[in-house]
């Protein structure tokens, strides 16, 4: 970064908070300054809880006061008074949520402008592209939306609950299986648990987990220590098991292939083939070892039933973001936020307090043509 | 002071509606209100480095990404980075009565971590001579970045020209007498239209991303090699390095250690500074400390009898004047709904945005001086109603406590109280310079189940003086009433009437 761009005043906050991670940093860079658990602790049970985890709105009003708090004056060591911030969050966010965050910025933090930044639009800016097939795996769900010429083509949205939280329920009902004994193991023990022993395997294996009498070795099990004292073991079995919940087939037949494909059916015949070869993969649940494959193989596998086959698709091909999964709709909002874009659209402190809402997609009053 | 770090027993209530224990809140002396962490304006005062302690100017540290040039911390268990000399071979090889040069590493004096596990060469300078690791990706980003920016102020200036174009509506001069610029340069000979010279040349593309159809493999070694837990890392180490977020311990590589900040506290209604601390890191002094300890009268139970529903148990509290000035204490019954501060007219639910609000006379910013500064007036928090309930009550008595000032000399003095102060006997039980024990009644209500809490309520009511220099005329300093709530937890109901 040249040292005059570095020294102007024109910090703005890239803010993007997630189920599980929130990401955070200035605009222009090239990775966040932190990612952090969206927990907190509450004053009132002085105990920690994600910021999820909130009962109603004026509980989350406090969990975010909080919350913006630690994140401002522990990681980003900067005032949020008459300053600017934006703000990148999923298309399918609870009004509830993004209104009582705007309320926490603009009436307790004070800050000057705020942007919000649809999370599978800007993740595209990354690569430079226009069009893709833009697939969001986090903790609370999978969200894909296929983005044409740089529009999110909102009504081909598909959503399913097959995010992390599913996987860690899945772990953990396989570990009480395999082990007796364990109970109530914290949500960040079956996360490591997850992260450095499990993951996706082939298609063919696949097959195979869930015969009585396998033909396959499984892989190797690993002793997971617990509390310095006790010793679980993560058999082979549940290590390629976890991520099949994935693609299970549930009573309507959908799964995460199957979200794709679908997506790309809503979406006009001429750009089908264009969304299926520009595949984008962001989320934190994505980083997995031997996701893509697997999406790829199954993918293919869809393809050959009777619903798909009027796609007429030959290939699938995925793109690779310059930066890691997790933190990919993170950098386009940065991407974003260091254009004069801000200052363009962003919504003032004076229309906020004027208005007391949100512009949001689905309220009609926002949807009205713009003579440019 | 274990009271400080103890359970909170006694809570105040602030004028947001928070309840808070006294050495949680501060006390604005411009406008005389109770205000805590909650309704005061966080400003960030100076960065400074844990380790190092130094302080570091705030565009430095922009520009350093808050972090300190010179210490590092473990990426393993995050605990600071110690350098240590390693071997030590001669600095001049051929001749053998050279000092031997000393070489530096980094280690970690907690989990036993180096700089030699991931195989980064011993340094000869013992600060600032390690390598810092660059993003692989960062031309590709400044290409994209500059493109983007390129894209979006041509579409600005673009529709900046259209409005411009749009207010063309009103004829100008040339054009009432019938000779247009545009006519005018046609006859000249010049082309018609003026070329933005910001359109002429358009910087060269980066080319969007290039999807491929091969995709990674599940690594083979997965499936056969036994893992072992300690060459993995865990999420918290991944994280510390958000651009390579290695998987294998012996890519981690040291991170620079995080600066902390010194934060001051501003009343969002006055704009004055309610704790300012001082600039050196090695200290832990204030420059401004109005702090609710120092100016409220501070309550703590003594003693309280067990309590029975229905039936009143003696309380005693002791209350301990912090001031120079002498105060008398009023207690009062319990005001719940809405702070007796508040401001009366509807606002509804909106906070309106505020308007250019003049601080008070006693200010000592010259209202010009204010209008210079960019600083907007700060948006004051709407007060919340306490949600603490009451479920005892307290014969409020008649009669009020006379506190004497805090003296400092008086516990070298043993010359004793002299004070003479007239006492209900009933009410103050003891009393020692500016301290004194007061008597109260509480009484459980009725119906409760047995090991309920009991939170007792009332408003205490002192004499404020304001010690802010006065004008020259009024030499006294002025007093009024302060009222605050304040809230007991008596412990659990043992039986019943």
């Amino acid at each position: 970064m040249p040292i005059y761009e570095a020294l102007s005043d024109k910090l703005t906050v890239v803010l993007d908070v997630g189920s599980a991670y929130t990401k955070f940093g200035f605009s222009g860079e090239y990775a966040p300054r932190c990612i952090i658990r969206s927990e907190v602790r509450c004053k009132k049970t002085n105990t920690i809880r994600r910021i999820i985890d909130y009962e109603n709105e004026k509980d989350l009003y406090d969990l975010l006061v909080d919350f913006v708090h630690v994140l401002y004056f522990k990681y980003a060591l900067f005032s949020p008074k008459d300053k600017p911030i934006v703000v990148v969050e999923s298309l399918l966010c609870p009004t509830l949520f993004r209104e009582t965050l705007a309320k926490v910025l603009f009436e307790h933090y004070e800050i000057s402008m705020l942007l919000m930044l649809p999370s599978h639009l800007v993740g595209l800016s990354t690569l430079g592209a226009e069009t893709a097939l833009v697939l969001d795996v986090g903790y609370f769900e999978a969200v894909a939306i296929p983005v044409c010429h740089g529009l999110p083509v909102i009504h081909a949205w598909q959503a399913l609950p097959l995010g992390s939280q599913i996987i860690h329920n899945n772990l953990r009902a396989l570990l009480n299986s395999d082990n007796t004994g364990i109970n109530n193991l914290p949500e960040s023990v079956i996360e490591d648990i997850k992260v450095r022993c499990c993951f996706v395997t082939k298609q063919k294996r696949a097959a195979q987990l869930s015969v009585a009498k396998p033909e396959i070795t499984f892989a190797p099990e690993v002793k997971y220590p617990i509390g310095g004292s006790e010793i679980i073991t993560v058999s082979g079995k549940v290590r390629e098991k976890v991520y099949e919940i994935l693609y299970d087939e549930d009573n309507d037949h959908l799964c995460l292939s199957t979200m794709l494909l679908d997506a790309i059916t809503k979406v006009d015949i001429h750009l089908r083939n264009k969304l299926a070869e520009n595949i984008l993969l962001i989320g934190g649940t994505v980083m997995v070892p031997g996701f893509k494959a697997r999406l790829k193989e199954e993918l293919h596998k869809q393809l050959k039933h009777d619903r798909y086959k009027k796609l007429k698709i030959s290939s699938f091909k995925f793109h690779t973001p310059p930066c890691k999964e997790n933190y990919t709709a993170w950098l386009g909002g940065a991407i974003y936020g260091a254009t004069e874009l801000l200052s363009m659209k962003a919504l003032t402190r004076e229309k906020y307090f004027k208005e007391n809402r949100l512009p949001d997609w689905p309220n009609m009053r926002d949807n009205f043509r713009t003579n440019n | 002071m274990a009271h400080v770090v103890g359970p909170e027993v006694v809570k105040y209530a602030c004028t947001c509606g928070l309840l808070k224990s006294i050495s949680s809140l501060y006390f604005c002396r411009y406008c005389c209100q109770l205000r805590c962490g909650f309704c005061v304006c966080h400003e960030v005062d100076s960065h400074f480095c844990g380790k190092c302690c130094e302080n570091l100017p705030s565009s430095e540290a922009r520009l350093k990404k808050n972090r300190c040039g010179n210490c590092y911390i473990c990426p393993s268990c995050q605990q600071e980075l110690s350098t240590r000399i390693g071997s030590k071979g001669p600095s001049n090889p051929e001749d053998p009565k050279s000092t031997p040069k000393k070489m530096y590493y980094l280690s970690c004096l907690y989990c036993r971590w180096s700089s030699r596990d991931v195989g980064i060469p011993d340094q000869s300078a013992a600060t600032g001579g390690w390598p810092d690791r660059e993003n692989v990706n960062a031309n590709r980003l400044q290409e994209i970045i500059e493109m983007y920016k390129a894209m979006v102020l041509a579409e600005k200036q673009q529709k900046e020209k259209d409005k411009k174009k749009q207010r063309g509506k009103y004829l100008s001069y040339t054009d009432r007498t019938g000779v247009t610029a545009a006519a005018l340069r046609k006859r000249i000979g010049l082309p018609v239209d003026i070329q933005h010279s910001l359109l002429k040349a358009k910087p060269k593309e980066p080319e969007p991303a290039i999807a491929k159809e091969d995709v990674e493999d599940l690594p083979e070694e997965l499936l056969t090699k036994p893992v072992n837990l300690t060459e993995v890392t865990t999420i918290e180490q991944r994280l510390l390095q958000i651009d390579l977020q290695p998987t294998t311990v012996e890519k981690l590589f040291p991170v620079h250690k995080q600066l902390s900040i010194k934060r001051s506290l501003r009343c969002r209604s006055c704009e004055h500074n309610v704790s300012k601390p001082e600039y050196n890191p090695n200290s832990v002094k204030f420059k401004i400390q109005l702090f609710a300890y120092y100016h409220v009268p501070e309550i703590r139970i003594v003693t309280v009898e067990p309590l029975r529903a229905g039936r009143p148990s003696e309380l005693i509290i002791k209350f301990t004047n912090p001031t120079q000035h002498q105060t008398t204490i009023t207690i009062l019954s319990l005001v719940l709904s809405g702070d007796e501060n508040e401001v009366k007219e509807e606002t509804g639910d909106q906070p309106s945005l505020p308007q250019e609000k003049q601080p008070p006379s006693l200010s000592s910013q010259p209202s010009s001086l204010l209008s210079l500064s960019s600083r907007q007036p700060s948006i004051t928090i709407k007060p919340r109603p306490v949600s603490q309930e009451v479920n005892a009550d307290v014969a409020i008595p008649s009669s009020k406590v006379i506190l004497p000032p805090r003296d400092d000399a008086a516990e070298y003095d043993d010359s004793g109280d002299t004070h003479n102060i007239q006492d209900d006997p009933k009410l103050v039980v003891w009393r020692k310079s500016n301290k004194a024990f007061v008597k109260l009644l509480v009484t459980p209500k009725q119906g409760l189940a047995l090991n309920t809490e009991i939170v007792a309520g009332f408003t205490m009511q002192h004499i404020y003086t304001n010690t802010i220099a006065t004008t020259v005329e009024n030499r006294e300093p002025d007093k009024h009433d302060h009222n605050i709530r304040v809230f007991l937890t008596l412990g659990n109901l043992v039986g019943f009437d």
